[in-house]
């Protein structure tokens, strides 16, 4: 907030009196603007918002509490160990591992940032990142319920959820730049005790994530309140196209993984392949995710990282529901 | 950002996640269930704030020390990556806008404004093959979510002499008449569905979002105004104003 010639005291009182003053603003639009914010667009808008970071909100902290264990409390050893030396075999291993990490997309950033910091080969932390959200039990569970009458989607999704993550995975091991990842500095503090390390980096990384996951929730909030679902069915006669339109969608609603299924389901106008499409775009890149990893990687990572894995994604879809769907 | 501001940015997101979980109004945002998840991250997001803010005397880069050393720690990484390195990101500003907006404009469930933007008929349930409850105990009539009589009125014959009654919404219908509905969520207000039945009544001065107990019996589907697909029709006996039930949403 302050520029960086201030003193530090000048910058302390200033970051204090923001609040101060955003709370007052907040008030006083109250009191102004009463019918402003009881328009219905207005109202579902902010419904939209605040249900996106509420939703996220306990998956965040689990992750964030994940990450900062990984980063004070686990040893660096620890991976070296269990991880294959070789990239291209740690791939595969932090791909299936994502099996294990039940929640939603917001959870493994964080805890893919902190591996990397652990000196985790970065393709073998994105692999994880991109599996974990997608194969993980509750994920699964939820197709299968969404799905009741496609067994065999449960099964599509797995597996292209899984090959999107070992693809980008090995494709960053022969094309990534360690110098495209920018992780952002650790809280400071190495003097004091492992507890209160934990307890400040995690605090350090609620903030941080927490206010890309805001600026994710603003613009799905926005879009699901600008984007008609009605002219969604104009588009699902073209095959081509319902994929397209689909997988974009995926990008710019943000649901969670573990709900997208059921938005899925609900689009009945379009191809099974389509909407595999969106069940695996969904969770490998979204308007959300690609504000946290430009928050925990970096600008530089994130604008390579996020297309890359849009067209994998749709490519892979569209090769897996060709087969079994 | 310094460290009190980023840890009392902290009490109040925790504080209102928790205010939220422990009474019903996270029922307009989340489905039911995900009540006690969002209860514990409030309360571990709220205490790690108050812990910050409490032990905030003995941090390095507390005023008293700074004015005594304002040497190594606080010069070091205060002058090189300010507004990023230091205790709280810049970006955390806006884990504000939540709590505002929950504090301020305090949004309720989804309505009509959302069931009239949403064209598309409804997934077929987990179950196939409905078969309608006996009639509530005590009454002539059988009250049925706006789901199970969209796809009952579906297959012939199966609301045959019977009298429904319908709870939802009054959402106003594209080319006349209007609709009763009601909202269906999964996880969370995002991947909201509305469920929409047409009343065979007139609307009379019921303004959009009233909810109402409509009590009558099926009538044939009609094209919806698209005319992609057909909507399920109830002609109504009785069209009585009800208060918003808890959980607005259905499922």
């Amino acid at each position: 907030m302050a520029t960086a010639g201030t003193s530090a005291r000048r910058a302390r009182l200033q970051s204090t009196d923001l609040l101060v003053a955003a709370i007052a603003l907040v008030v006083a639009l109250r009191l102004t603007a009463p019918d402003l914010l009881s328009r219905p667009a207005v109202q579902a808008w902010s419904t939209v918002f605040v249900a996106v970071c509420l939703q996220a909100l306990p998956f965040l902290v689990l992750g964030v509490l994940l990450s900062a264990a990984i980063g004070t409390l686990v040893p660096p050893s620890f991976f070296t160990r269990v991880l294959p030396s070789r990239p291209a075999l740690a791939v595969p291993v932090a791909g299936i591992s994502g099996l294990a990490l039940p929640g939603c997309e917001c959870a493994s950033v964080p805890v893919a940032g902190s591996l990397v910091r652990r000196g985790v080969t970065p393709a073998a932390a994105l692999a994880f990142l991109l599996s974990a959200p997608a194969v993980n039990p509750v994920v699964l569970v939820a197709t299968a319920v969404a799905f009741p009458g496609d067994p065999e989607m449960v099964a599509a999704r797995f597996l292209a959820s899984l090959l999107v993550a070992l693809v980008m995975g090995w494709l960053w091991t022969l094309l990534g730049r360690s110098d495209w990842i920018r992780l952002p500095e650790q809280a400071p503090g190495p003097e004091r005790g492992r507890t209160a390390t934990f307890l400040d980096s995690m605090r350090h990384d609620l903030l941080h994530a927490g206010g890309f996951l805001v600026v994710g929730g603003l613009t799905a909030a926005t879009l699901n309140v600008v984007v008609p679902r009605a002219w969604l069915d104009t588009v699902a006669d073209s095959p081509v196209l319902a994929v397209l339109v689909l997988a974009g969608l995926a990008v710019v609603l943000a649901i969670c993984s573990e709900a997208d299924a059921f938005v899925a389901a609900g689009l009945t106008s379009f191809s099974l392949t389509a909407r595999l499409a969106f069940l695996v775009v969904g969770p490998a890149v979204d308007v959300k995710l690609i504000a946290l990893q430009a928050g925990t990687f970096g600008r530089r990572f994130a604008v390579r990282f996020a297309p890359v894995t849009f067209l994998v994604a749709v490519t892979t879809a569209v090769a897996v529901g060709a087969v079994l769907l | 950002m310094q460290r009190l501001t980023r840890d009392l940015l902290l009490v109040l997101l925790g504080g209102v996640a928790v205010r939220v979980a422990w009474g019903e109004e996270h029922l307009a945002y989340v489905r039911p269930g995900f009540g006690p998840l969002l209860l514990v991250a409030g309360a571990v997001v709220f205490l790690l704030g108050v812990a910050g803010v409490l032990t905030a005397p003995g941090r390095d880069d507390d005023a008293a020390g700074e004015q005594q050393d304002a040497g190594p720690s606080v010069g070091g990484h205060g002058a090189g990556a300010h507004g990023h390195g230091d205790a709280g990101p810049r970006i955390g500003w806006l884990l504000l806008l939540p709590v505002a907006v929950l504090v301020v404009v305090a949004p309720p469930a989804l309505g009509a404004y959302t069931a009239a933007r949403q064209a598309a008929p409804p997934a077929p349930p987990a179950a196939a093959g409905s078969r309608i409850a006996p009639d509530d105990p005590g009454t002539d009539h059988v009250t049925l979510p706006l789901l199970s009589y969209w796809f009952a009125s579906q297959e012939q014959g199966t609301l045959d002499g019977r009298i429904v009654r319908l709870v939802g919404f009054v959402t106003p219908r594209e080319g006349g008449g209007w609709y009763v509905s009601r909202i269906r969520i999964s996880c969370c207000a995002a991947d909201a569905a509305a469920i929409s039945v047409v009343v065979d009544a007139p609307r009379g001065d019921l303004p959009a979002d009233q909810w109402v107990e409509v009590v009558g019996t099926a009538a044939d589907p009609v094209p919806d105004p698209t005319g992609r697909f057909l909507e399920p029709v109830v002609r109504a006996v009785s069209v009585t104003r009800v208060p918003e039930p808890v959980p607005a949403y259905e499922g």
